[in-house]
């Protein structure tokens, strides 16, 4: 039986969303990753496919929407699931992540429940929590 | 040495209005120009700068400017296919703006002028057209240093902060700020009291990045397009409450800010009865910001 957990990504650069998603999965068994910048996750994924991604849009320097464009021309990442987590609900941005493959649109603020809701539907579904 | 100046060339949002009720303010959309020292740096490139072109392709000494786009809006940049240095052997125009690659940042432009909505394309463009890779994290014309942040707007936009080696000029035409807030306050009650205390710490996180992206700014030229009446109705069109943005500016320790990107719907009279209520809110805070509406034709000398 396979017993590694499964990698989620979390990239924001409001260390407290960090915390809160944190808090959200803390009885889920999953490896969480977390990091606050677009160029900060990057070395991770370029040698790791995460079960999940989840992305912010406004950052600074480099946004989500661009980086998921980018991960999108790697071969690893061509399938990798992502989730967008924005405050940013226009529909303009919302075309644009699903035409990248985002496979969700969570907007902020959103009970952890709502967190937890996704990554059970994505992932793992024998999951304890 | 060259004298140096902003100078509003277009200050409405959404469309043009050239109104006879609106020519007070302008009925052109956004285009600034900032000349240091005879460098030109031209932010956006809606109808505003078709005047500018003119001006610029009447005169001999400048022959390259650099435009720097917040974002593909129409508004920002739909008076490129009649900018006229565009279209002239010996000039170069250096272009920056959101995207992923060169090659996106050239899509979007050529978008716009592509058969049957224009009768000409970008590769008419006679000029040497240089596109500065979107991952270029700091700008350099002349003695100016420029680097974006990313705002709160439908798409990818950005708003830049122009250091002029002697003041710190900060240009976001679009943006809708303190959104966040809004959002959590109007929710609030939907969520357990741990959620909230985790809520208010993000929100004010959220508030302090909003902040430090226009913090000491000598002049902040700021989307203030709507009141709060218009808001309560376009929350999440992309745009801010002229409120949000004074107080913002106050807070910020922001010393001179323009309202920017005015309503087309809103009239001359309108508009300077935002800027009278905003003359308010900073008074009734005691604070030191000076504001001003950005009229089409103003001219502000810079140190």
């Amino acid at each position: 039986m396979d017993t590694e957990l499964p990698d989620v990504v979390v990239v924001d650069d409001n260390a407290v969303m960090l915390k809160y998603f944190e808090h959200a999965t803390k009885n889920l068994a999953l490896e969480l990753h977390m990091f606050k910048s677009a160029n900060a996750v990057l070395p991770f994924l370029m040698e790791n496919k995460p079960q999940l991604l989840f992305l912010d849009i406004i950052m600074p320097e480099k946004d989500g929407l661009t980086l998921l464009q980018e991960l999108r021309r790697i071969p690893l990442h061509l399938d990798t699931l992502v989730i967008m987590i924005t405050s940013k609900d226009y529909v303009q941005d919302r075309t644009v992540a699903k035409k990248l493959g985002a496979v969700e649109f969570l907007t902020k603020p959103m009970p952890m429940v709502a967190i937890t809701d996704i990554i059970l539907k994505y992932i793992n579904k024998d999951n304890p929590y | 040495m060259a004298k140096s100046y902003l100078h509003f060339w277009g200050v409405r949002g959404s469309h043009a209005s050239p109104f006879d009720s609106h020519l007070q303010v302008g009925g052109n959309t956004s285009c600034v120009e900032i000349n240091v020292n005879g460098h030109i740096l031209i932010c956006d490139a809606g109808t505003g700068i078709i005047t500018l072109g003119n001006k610029l392709a009447a005169q001999q000494n400048i022959k390259e400017v650099t435009v720097i786009l917040t974002h593909y809006h129409w508004d920002h940049i739909c008076g490129l296919p009649f900018f006229e240095p565009a279209f002239i052997p010996g000039w170069k125009i250096n272009f920056y703006g959101p995207g992923e690659s060169i090659q996106e940042m050239k899509q979007n432009l050529d978008s716009q002028m592509q058969a049957p909505y224009f009768p000409i394309n970008t590769e008419n463009w006679m000029a040497n057209i240089n596109y500065i890779p979107p991952s270029t994290k700091k700008i350099r014309v002349g003695d100016m240093v420029v680097k974006h942040h990313c705002v709160h707007h439908p798409g990818i936009t950005y708003g830049y902060t122009v250091d002029t080696g002697k003041q710190k000029i900060i240009y976001v035409s679009d943006n809708e700020c303190q959104f966040l807030d809004k959002s959590i306050k109007m929710k609030m009650t939907e969520f357990s009291e741990e959620e909230q205390t985790f809520l208010k710490e993000i929100n004010r996180g959220e508030y302090e990045y909003e902040l430090k992206s226009i913090k000491d700014a000598d002049i902040l030229i700021h989307d203030s397009q709507y009141t709060p009446e218009d808001y309560e109705i376009k929350r999440g069109w992309g745009h801010s409450c002229y409120v949000d943005v004074v107080n913002s500016s106050i807070d910020a320790g922001v010393k001179q800010l323009y309202l920017f990107h005015h309503d087309p719907s809103n009239d001359d009279s309108a508009i300077e009865e935002i800027h009278e209520k905003s003359i308010n809110i900073i008074q009734s805070r005691n604070s030191s910001l000076k504001c001003f509406i950005a009229r089409e034709g103003l001219e502000v000398e810079l140190n």
